[in-house]
């Protein structure tokens, strides 16, 4: 045998690349062990384990009634093929369930009742809207909550939408307001 | 050409298809064989999932009975959605929405309404699928990278079919005459065993490969926003149609259990194994189940306050592509005619995972044995280099 590999002598750093290369592809398994910690939080953000949202926003009083406002995600907005959209979760406050009968948000103060902007879906404990965010809102933008109550009552706030998401401003600052 | 030498070619190339990312497809294949039967580990593992009997007469209770008896139990919760399992020794899940803000999805007794348990926070299925489906990598834009990286594997499977087909000749003749020799040493064991599973899985490698590859398609499409489906996008109900009504006192809706019967009188077949309760004040209430063809679903929206049919999705508003589009999935999973059903595909599951391990095995074995033959004559006679998969005996050829 000593004869043999003194004929080929392969290096050792070959040998090694000769021996394992198929068997490289076990290092795939790293990408679901990488992602298992994301994969349980968002698991635990879903079921309500942690929390109303990633980043709550805190009350807001609207009217006779309020909220708990929270982000879904302390991120920037995510792109859709309908635009950028961002994810908000809510939890009316405890007497407020059988008031209030929907729930609305939209940035920028609504025209009426009908144009109140995209509605919560969910239930009085724990809701989530998704707002579309148009690129040329301004960093100065006011984040408008509309709860209309079941005998057609309408009650109004407004935050602005840098206390409702600095992350989404600072999205908007780093896009620059587009012509 | 000649023949010899491109049936050689096919070899290699069956050979060579899945061998760079062995690991990678025996960890799908094994995860998607736990994924077929995950519902049913589950039911193994935690009583809360079995729909015990309290008694040998006792009757299923209605869905508005379900919900009632869940209301005295915990009278704060609200019931977000109701589904029936396709096996009654499954307890009905359902999603429940808790004034601390969670939203659990729990075990009830069919039979009796009790809440014998809420989903731990380790949801099995959900992880074995996830596993499986996307590699863990999440979703944020569109399909997750991990899903196209799985579903690509169709592509490799099916042509490992194609090649080892035509590689193994006549391979009809080893229906009639079974081969699986044992006392020849580990390369012909797992070389018989590599064949004669092949030859009995062709049809379970035909469906995961094609209804995979469809998975690849399907993601495709949609990241493009190209849609085939003739779904109705179902618009909310009008404000007039919402009944006003004094404050502090929701407008009332229909009993659960009258919707269900109109939805089903008016549309005969409907079957309302899962409902989901309006998520809004103006939306509808959604009933579904699966129609007489057991792979696809059919629902209906109906109007919670005076239980008119907004819209239905049945069997026969689907076209001839949606039928074969809509199968794939149920197909990939063999989630369609029960426990046996899944125990066929998980069976066969288990093949395929040991087709892979066998391949590899009898590639290295092969490889291994090339090289030893190699050395040996090298060290006979002056050295030369004999490329090892010359050395090689055709598969088939034996």
């Amino acid at each position: 045998m000593s004869k043999v590999t003194a004929a080929a002598p392969p290096s050792p750093l070959r040998a090694f690349w000769l021996k394992w290369r198929f068997h490289i592809n076990i290092l795939l398994l790293l990408v679901p062990l990488g992602f298992m910690p994301k994969y349980f939080a968002d698991a635990a953000l879903f079921r309500g384990d942690s929390g109303l949202g990633e980043r709550e926003v805190g009350e807001v009083q609207v009217g006779p009634w309020s909220l708990k406002l929270a982000e879904l995600r302390n991120e920037a907005p995510r792109p859709d093929p309908a635009g950028y959209m961002k994810a908000f979760n809510a939890a009316l406050c405890a007497t407020c369930g059988d008031q209030v009968k929907a729930t609305y948000l939209r940035i920028g103060k609504p025209r009426s009742l009908r144009a109140a902007g995209v509605i919560f879906f969910g239930t009085p404990y724990r809701m989530g809207a998704v707002l579309p965010i148009p690129e040329r809102t301004p960093a100065d933008a006011e984040l408008w909550i509309t709860m209309e109550g079941w005998d057609g009552a309408m009650h109004q706030a407004a935050i602005p939408l840098s206390q409702a998401s600095p992350a989404t401003i600072a999205w908007l600052n780093k896009r620059g307001v587009k012509p | 050409m000649s023949k010899k030498s491109r049936s050689k070619i096919w070899f290699l190339v069956h050979s060579w298809l899945a061998l760079p990312i062995w690991f990678f497809v025996l960890i799908v294949c094994v995860t998607g064989t736990l994924a077929v039967v995950s519902q049913e580990i589950v039911w193994l593992a935690n009583p809360d999932v079995r729909a015990s009997k309290p008694s040998d007469d006792a009757e299923l209770l209605s869905y508005d009975q379900v919900i009632a008896a869940i209301k005295r139990a915990e009278p704060q919760v609200i019931v977000e959605s109701l589904s029936r399992p396709d096996e009654s020794h499954f307890a009905l899940s359902v999603d429940l929405s808790y004034p601390d803000g969670r939203s659990l999805e729990v075990y009830v007794n069919p039979y009796t309404g009790v809440i014998q348990g809420i989903s731990p926070s380790f949801n099995f299925k959900a992880f074995t699928r996830a596993l499986h489906g996307w590699w863990l990598v999440p979703f944020t834009n569109g399909y997750s990278w991990g899903w196209y990286l799985v579903s690509l594997l169709g592509l490799p499977l099916l042509a490992s079919l194609v090649t080892g087909l035509v590689v193994y000749k006549r391979f009809w003749k080893g229906f009639l005459k079974p081969t699986l020799r044992i006392k020849h040493g580990a390369r012909i064991f797992w070389g018989d065993f590599h064949r004669l599973s092949g030859i009995w899985s062709i049809w379970f490698i035909a469906v995961i490969s094609i209804t995979g590859t469809w998975f690849l398609i399907q993601a495709i499409l949609f990241d493009n926003q190209v849609t085939i489906s003739s779904e109705p996008i179902v618009p909310v109900i009008t404000r007039d149609k919402v009944p006003m009504s004094s404050p502090g006192v929701p407008s009332p809706m229909i009993p659960l259990d009258d919707a269900i019967s109109i939805a089903t009188q008016r549309i005969p077949g409907l079957e309302a194994s899962f409902i989901s309760l309006p998520s809004t004040a103006y939306s509808h209430l959604r009933i579904g189940g699966r129609g007489w063809y057991p792979l696809m679903f059919q629902t209906a929206e109906i109007n919670p306050y005076n239980g008119e049919i907004a819209a239905s999705h049945l069997l026969s508003d689907r076209s001839g592509l949606e039928f074969v589009t809509e199968s794939m999935r149920p197909l990939h999973t063999g989630d369609f005619g029960g426990i046996w059903i899944k125990l066929i595909w998980f069976f066969f599951g288990l093949v395929l995972s040991m087709m892979v391990l066998s391949g590899l095995l009898i590639w290295s074995k092969r490889t291994a044995l090339a090289t030893l033959h190699a050395l040996k004559r090298s060290a006979k006679t002056a050295p030369q280099s004999i490329p090892l998969l010359q050395a090689d005996t055709l598969e088939g050829n034996r």
